[in-house]
């Protein structure tokens, strides 16, 4: 497996020995990774297949859900339940364990949502979400209206109460968001400006301070998109050529070459030190020397 | 008779795209501003009434009174509700993803008849879903209820770069203009017979466009028919040839008029106002023109109320 662009100590990260493992291919935009720790499964979109799909060692995929309304972002919620970001369906929603579909927000402020990208869930219970434009615009990306009714794409939080909130309407194409470790600290990266952001979390879920933390640069195949953040606190985000690899200063550590154009990652495996990548046709995974923040 | 060419919108520098008279405005689209604008003869004042529509071009009316678009950055024909809502008809042919649809007109039963061509500029997301390997005019139909679901028919087989289109009045006729602008490109005005099986025939060319020294001649890039059959088009340009100029057409090619235009690159024209004599004209330059009281009616088949 290729790394490049590495500082000295990469290896602690990504060892030499690692290798890049081909989970699933015939994947149709892959988005959406996130891995179930009781069961010890990953789960991801097909967003362009309508599909909501699961993956196990030993076992293989089998597909979970059929339409999934051009499903994006998911994570798991303190119950277990999937939580997930539903793009062109322009809501956030919730399986619940007895295999119904929860709304949990669909406007803002009267307005139909945009359409909701990536989701993470803080561990006090409240959901944090990006809404840019992509499930209403991208191609073959429909919904039963296709009209956009905000005119920021913002980023929400719902509270465990079930209010929603406007978190910060100053991205231009918000998209992946992760906290870290002991969520002080929120980043949000900007598929548009090529950037990630990184604020300070008030005790009430707002942010406030935000400053720049990273630009990603290069011409290779890949943009700022998904993101997660390891117990160390080093950020791990979709760019150009596959996964950047910045450690809490906001320098560049290396970068993880995954064939194609990735589009999200998250850790998984018992360890939390499995490392799989969606991308637009496969799903990867890398062995890693770090463990990933734990989900659920 | 000289027309005086007067301009009723205009100020930013963006190009205006299709125009559909709605019963009681002339509604046009700002093609990058994601806009679509609305001019009110009565009180000569404009409003945008649409947003966010993602490079919408050409549009036009149906028979169910709503407002149907071509959304070249989404490469879908979109339909938009009187609720400010807005829903797809379809976006594949055989299993594939049509091109950036661009001009479209209605016919008398609702079909949406487009033209589907390639862009510089790319649509919205990832770059997965490859071009058709043709540039032609595509047909949606919408099925009977209770299926009422859309589909798409090719049309033409023979474009290379199709891009105004409109149909004779008494819909036997479609008027397509090759503009390929390329050194060895066609540019001319074809008059395709619609068969009995809905087929097209043999075309006839109506008009031709050249080329010299200076380079090719902006052919035909919008066009509308009136109730006599007459053919409206907006072509030329100000780098060669006769230069900006709206062209009329008889149904046998006869040119019967042709106007020069105040300003480069007039894109498309429609009649509206309450006696349909008015001919509307959006330009590349980002302003709307009309000529009052032509000698000609407009043949304006749906509006608004259509239902």
């Amino acid at each position: 497996m290729e790394v490049d662009m590495t500082v000295q100590g990469f290896d602690r990260i990504v060892p030499k020995e690692s290798s890049l493992r081909l989970i699933a291919d015939s994947v149709s935009f892959g988005e959406g990774p996130v891995w179930n720790k009781r069961t010890q499964e990953l789960f991801w979109v097909n967003i362009v297949g309508d599909s909501i799909w699961k993956w196990k060692e030993g076992v293989g995929k089998t597909q979970v859900m059929n339409p999934s309304y051009k499903a994006d972002g998911m994570t798991f919620d303190q119950e277990g339940r999937l939580v997930v970001a539903g793009w062109s369906w322009r809501r956030v929603w919730r399986l619940e364990h007895d295999g119904s579909i929860t709304t949990l927000c669909s406007e803002f402020d009267g307005k139909t949502l945009n359409s909701p990208n990536d989701i993470v869930v803080k561990s006090d219970g409240s959901i944090y979400f990006t809404d840019p434009t992509g499930g209403l615009y991208n191609v073959e990306m429909h919904g039963n209206d296709i009209q956009r009714y905000i005119d920021y794409n913002g980023v929400y939080r719902i509270s465990p109460d079930g209010n929603t909130t406007l978190v910060t309407k100053d991205f231009t194409y918000p998209n992946g968001l992760a906290f870290n470790a002991d969520e002080s600290l929120l980043y949000i990266n900007d598929s548009r400006d090529d950037l990630i952001n990184v604020f300070d979390v008030n005790v009430d879920g707002s942010i406030k301070n935000g400053r720049l933390f990273y630009k990603l640069i290069g011409r290779e195949p890949g943009v700022a998109d998904g993101m997660k953040v390891d117990i160390e606190g080093n950020v791990y985000c979709t760019g150009p050529a596959g996964i950047h690899v910045i450690s809490p200063k906001g320098d560049l550590l290396g970068r993880i070459n995954i064939p194609g154009h990735s589009t999200n990652l998250c850790f998984g495996d018992h360890d939390w030190k499995g490392l799989y990548v969606t991308t637009y046709d496969s799903v990867f995974k890398v062995r890693i020397g770090v463990a990933g923040i734990a989900v659920w | 008779m000289t027309w005086n060419f007067e301009k009723v919108y205009g100020g930013s520098s963006r190009p205006l795209g299709g125009l559909a008279w709605d019963g009681q405005r002339m509604l046009v689209t700002d093609i990058n501003d994601g806009t679509l604008i609305a001019f009110d003869p009565i009180n000569n004042k404009s409003e945008v009434i649409r947003r966010h529509l993602n490079r919408v071009n050409g549009i036009a009316f149906g028979d169910d009174g709503a407002l149907y678009g071509c959304q070249e950055g989404s490469r879908r024909v979109i339909r938009m509700l009187d609720d400010g809502s807005a829903t797809i008809t379809t976006t594949q042919i055989h299993g594939e993803t049509h091109n950036h649809p661009h001009l479209l007109v209605v016919d008398k039963k609702g079909a949406i008849w487009f033209s589907d061509i390639y862009q510089a500029v790319k649509a919205s997301g990832p770059q997965i879903f490859p071009y058709l390997n043709h540039q032609s005019i595509l047909k949606l139909t919408r099925e009977s209820r209770p299926r009422a679901h859309w589909h798409i028919d090719r049309v033409t087989i023979d474009t290379i770069s199709p891009t105004g289109l409109a149909l004779s009045v008494d819909e036997k006729t479609l008027y397509v203009s090759e503009n390929n602008l390329e050194h060895d490109g066609i540019r001319e005005l074809r008059a395709y017979p619609i068969l009995e099986n809905g087929q097209l025939g043999l075309y006839r060319v109506l008009h031709s466009f050249g080329k010299d020294s200076y380079g090719v001649h902006r052919g035909i890039t919008g066009m509308c028919v009136d109730q006599s059959g007459n053919i409206f088009a907006c072509a030329g340009s100000l780098q060669n040839g006769p230069g900006p100029m709206i062209y009329i057409f008889s149904p046998q090619g006869v040119v019967l008029g042709a106007h020069p235009f105040p300003v480069d690159m007039p894109i498309n024209c429609a009649f509206g106002d309450e006696d349909q004599k008015t001919l509307y004209v959006s330009c590349s330059n980002g302003e709307l023109y009309r000529v009052k009281s032509t000698q000609y009616k407009g043949h304006i088949l749906h509006t608004k109320k259509s239902k």
